[in-house]
């Protein structure tokens, strides 16, 4: 008899030990499935997100070039179509760095969302006409459910840098891929040489050009005019392969260390008004204070990477501290480069507003940060704007753990 | 015994872990998707293409630089984990089969297990696709001439945000290839050249088609005005104290019937201002919104313009009140959205022309002119909604003389001239020769296969 209870003891324990076992192996293979289903949705929505990006125009279609109330989110060029994105719509996305990073401009009260593309090169865009993450999260239908950010870079790291040279001006042209150089890229570049006009406001020279990188991914452009070595220039080179577009800024001033004395800040995104501000308004640097006078010449971006100069109203002006700002006008629905020349305690420099992100191939962050997520599903897409090859990457995460 | 028969239970257990664990192979959750490639892979030859770079590039010998500059671009496009091949195809058709050849095929690497493809159809830039279409009355002999007023001594109402003149050029662009002649009048004088039959004007008179892009508004010569020399064939004395340009309206309506002229009124309600910027320069001269250089006319000119046409008497001005109406006063009238006939669906297709087939029609006419003035409605743009409709041909058709039509297109501004221009084709129907799409070697398939190193 108690042989036969002990029997059954043992039995029963090593039965629940088995059955204990068995459950725990099951019990971790459907933990692992039921995270699988919940990563495969989002990733899922990841696919979701960057579709209606890159293939909705939005709702209304043009809502990066009028002041309408944007009703649902994409940022399509609705004239392009395809996988071409509007240039004025990424405009409209404020950064996702955070509120640190706004410039407040104290006479309008506003404050500014900065999309910098390089020193001396932004769009300072007024927040409140800019798309937040929470706004664009809700009209995507995920807010509270999952979080997302946009990265717009783009496709062709074109890198400018002046060469040492005692007699003349060289610029060494650098094209990369991602991790390789590219040969044979043709090279289309404008040279703005900032130089002494009528009066007190300076004045631009232009130069163009076509040359190629060489087997390196690599070319120097020479200009044995410039012997001036300390002159101002601001220099734009459109580099394209088979297809594939990029866009390289370079500008050089002669005093580096100050900041820019002007600021230009957007204004009215359907009218096309900037302000053209005085920096010591957005920041206080201490005095002295530079009086500026501003040359101000705006350049539409035509088929073939031509640069063609347009008339703009009140191009030339002063700025001072303390004072209203000049209001210029470019034309709203033109893509193009706003170059803005000054003279500042005796000396020339130059700021570049691109109007439309493409032109100066600015690149956009917008959205949240996914550090601290277990899992973000990321998806890619060629993308262009302005004809300028960019890569769009979509990260996404769930935020219901 | 108890113990025997638990582990013959837990070998059983063990056996369907060990199946179920064989069987059901789950991936890590973190590969729970990899990056989709076809996606990828489309938007690759989309950008690639974007200027028509990449057919260009497809359609060259295979030894041309071109090839390895589209290489280079492609490893720069793709992330470096990702490996592609590029392949072009060159589609021929033999007894009616289909064939892919391949031309010619890049790559950098060999796949993995797993890859996935997007394709693009490539036309040869060297092959133009033309368009032919037939000259209206080519057929029938007359070769019909398209005059298009523009002139630029009139302004024009009801075509907010743009002018007579700038619809006049892009009338002209879309309308000129099916006529024999096309001729815009460029003045009023002109304009009365036309309707005195002169042999100074180019084209035929005769069974014309006369479009007017002013809107509202129609140009008067100075000749037809109050102190031109045929005044009396545009202007009128109601009594002592009212005075009309309804009788320039009867006239080019008579005019229409005389010459069988297809008559065009792009938008709103016809013939409603006569307008000369030269002659009509005195204070009260406009149409009280601004516009100057125009006299309001009313609803007397649409109803003059249709009398004329019908070959009957001008005068039926009475007395309503203290006001003058003349015949039936107001005849057009608002309806709201109105939508396109099937018939106009499918020209819009044939002629390649997409207005809106939804538009609000503000002016539409009452079924009832048609017996009025013995006319009969063609090629009408949209349906019937209450009686009225809002775009259609009247061809005049009765009564004691034949000929002339009126094409009205009674919407509200802003004006879609495309709506006209589908109008005047659907009336005519002129054929379109389209050249044919399948010519051998002119045609080529991309595709771009892409996998991730390693395979998935």
């Amino acid at each position: 008899m108690a042989g036969s209870t002990i029997d059954h003891m043992i039995a029963v324990t090593i039965l629940i030990a088995a059955l204990l076992l068995t459950m725990g192996v099951y019990n971790q293979m459907f933990a692992s499935a039921v995270e699988y289903e919940g990563n495969r949705k989002v990733a899922m929505k990841a696919v979701d997100i960057i579709n209606t990006a890159c293939i909705c125009p939005g709702n209304p279609e043009d809502w990066g070039e009028t002041n309408a109330s944007l009703l649902g989110f994409g940022l399509q060029d609705p004239e392009a179509g395809g996988y071409a994105l509007s240039p004025y719509s990424l405009m409209r996305l404020r950064s996702s760095s955070n509120d640190s990073q706004l410039v407040y401009y104290d006479i309008t009260g506003l404050f500014y969302n900065n999309i910098s593309a390089d020193y001396g090169c932004g769009i300072y865009s007024p927040v409140d006409d800019c798309l937040n993450y929470t706004a664009a999260a809700k009209m995507l239908g995920i807010n509270g459910t999952y979080g997302f950010s946009l990265d717009i870079v783009p496709t062709l790291d074109v890198n400018v840098s002046q060469v040492p040279n005692e007699d003349y001006l060289i610029l060494k042209v650098e094209v990369r891929g991602p991790g390789i150089a590219l040969a044979d890229v043709t090279l289309n570049y404008y040279m703005f040489q900032i130089v002494s006009g009528k009066g007190t406001y300076p004045s631009i020279t232009t130069q163009n050009g076509i040359v190629q990188t060489g087997p390196y991914g690599s070319a120097l452009i020479e200009f044995p005019n410039i012997t001036d070595l300390d002159t101002a220039y601001s220099f734009i080179v459109y580099a394209s392969l088979s297809g594939l577009k990029g866009v390289g800024y370079y500008s050089h001033d002669t005093i580096e260390d100050d900041p820019p004395y002007i600021v230009p800040l957007i204004q009215d995104f359907e009218n096309g008004t900037i302000a053209i501000a005085h920096t010591w308004d957005v920041h206080f640097f201490g005095t002295p204070v530079p009086n500026v006078f501003y040359n101000a010449t705006f350049f539409v971006l035509s088929q073939g990477f031509q640069l063609h100069q347009v008339q703009i109203p009140n191009s030339t002006g002063e700025v001072n501290y303390g004072q209203p700002p000049q209001i210029i006008q470019v034309p709203a629905s033109e893509a193009g480069v706003l170059l803005i020349t000054y003279r500042g305690r005796g000396q020339f420099r130059s700021i570049v507003l691109p109007w439309g992100v493409g032109t100066l191939a600015v690149s956009i962050s917008f959205g949240g940060d996914p550090t601290g997520y277990s899992f973000v599903a990321t998806e890619l897409r060629q993308v262009s704007v302005n004809d300028i090859s960019y890569q769009m990457k979509v990260s996404t995460w769930s935020l219901g753990g | 015994m108890r113990t025997v028969e638990v582990l013959f239970v837990i070998i059983i257990l063990l056996g369907a872990l060990l199946m179920t664990i064989q069987f059901a192979v789950l991936p890590s959750p973190h590969q729970a998707f990899g990056t989709n490639l076809r996606e990828l892979s489309q938007s690759t030859l989309e950008t690639l293409d974007g200027k028509g770079i990449l057919t260009e590039t497809v359609f060259k010998d295979s030894n041309d630089l071109a090839w390895g500059d589209l290489q280079k671009a492609l490893s720069a496009s793709l992330p470096p984990n990702v490996v592609y091949n590029l392949s072009v195809y060159d589609i021929s058709s033999s007894g009616g089969v289909i064939n892919y050849n391949l031309a010619k095929s890049i790559s950098d690497a060999g796949f993995g297990v797993d890859s996935e493809a997007a394709s693009l159809l490539a036309t040869s830039p060297n092959v133009t696709f033309t368009i032919t279409p037939e000259k209206v009355g080519e057929k029938t002999g007359e070769n019909n001439t398209l005059y298009i007023l523009n002139c630029n001594d009139a302004n024009g109402w009801w075509i907010t945000g743009y002018t007579g003149q700038s619809l006049a050029t892009d009338l002209y662009d879309l309308l000129s290839s099916y006529f024999t002649t096309t001729v815009l009048l460029n003045t009023t004088d002109q304009l009365g050249l036309l309707l005195e039959n002169s042999t100074s004007l180019e084209g035929t008179i005769q069974n014309a088609v006369v479009m007017n892009p002013f809107g509202e508004a129609v140009p008067i010569p100075y000749n037809y005005t109050q102190n031109g020399p045929q005044w009396d064939e545009g202007y009128y004395i109601i009594d002592a104290s009212h005075d009309t340009y309804s009788k320039y309206c009867y006239t080019l309506g008579v005019k229409t019937q005389q010459y069988n002229w297809t008559w065009v009124s792009i938008v709103g309600y016809p013939l409603y201002y006569v307008s000369n910027t030269e002659t009509f320069t005195g204070p009260n001269d406009h149409n009280s919104y601004g516009i100057h250089g125009m006299i309001k006319v009313g609803p007397a000119g649409l109803n003059a313009f249709l009398r004329g046409l019908d070959n009957k008497s001008y005068d039926v001005w009475r007395l309503e009140g203290s006001d003058w109406v003349y015949g039936d006063g107001s005849i057009a009238r608002e309806i709201g959205v109105v939508q396109f006939t099937s018939q106009a669906l499918d020209k819009c297709n044939y002629y390649g022309i997409y207005p809106s087939p939804y538009q609000t029609a503000s002016r539409a006419l009452p079924q009832s002119i048609e017996g009025d003035y013995h006319l009969e409605r063609w090629a009408p743009i949209f349906e019937l909604k209450s009686g009225y409709s809002a775009a259609a041909t009247y061809r005049h058709a009765g009564g004691a003389t034949e000929g002339g039509a009126l094409t009205a297109i009674g919407l509200t501004r802003i004006p879609d001239i495309r709506v006209s221009v589908l109008a005047l084709l659907m009336y005519y129907r002129p054929a379109v020769y389209k050249s044919e799409f399948g010519a051998s070697c002119t045609s080529r398939v991309v595709t771009l296969q892409l996998g991730q190193q390693g395979g998935t």
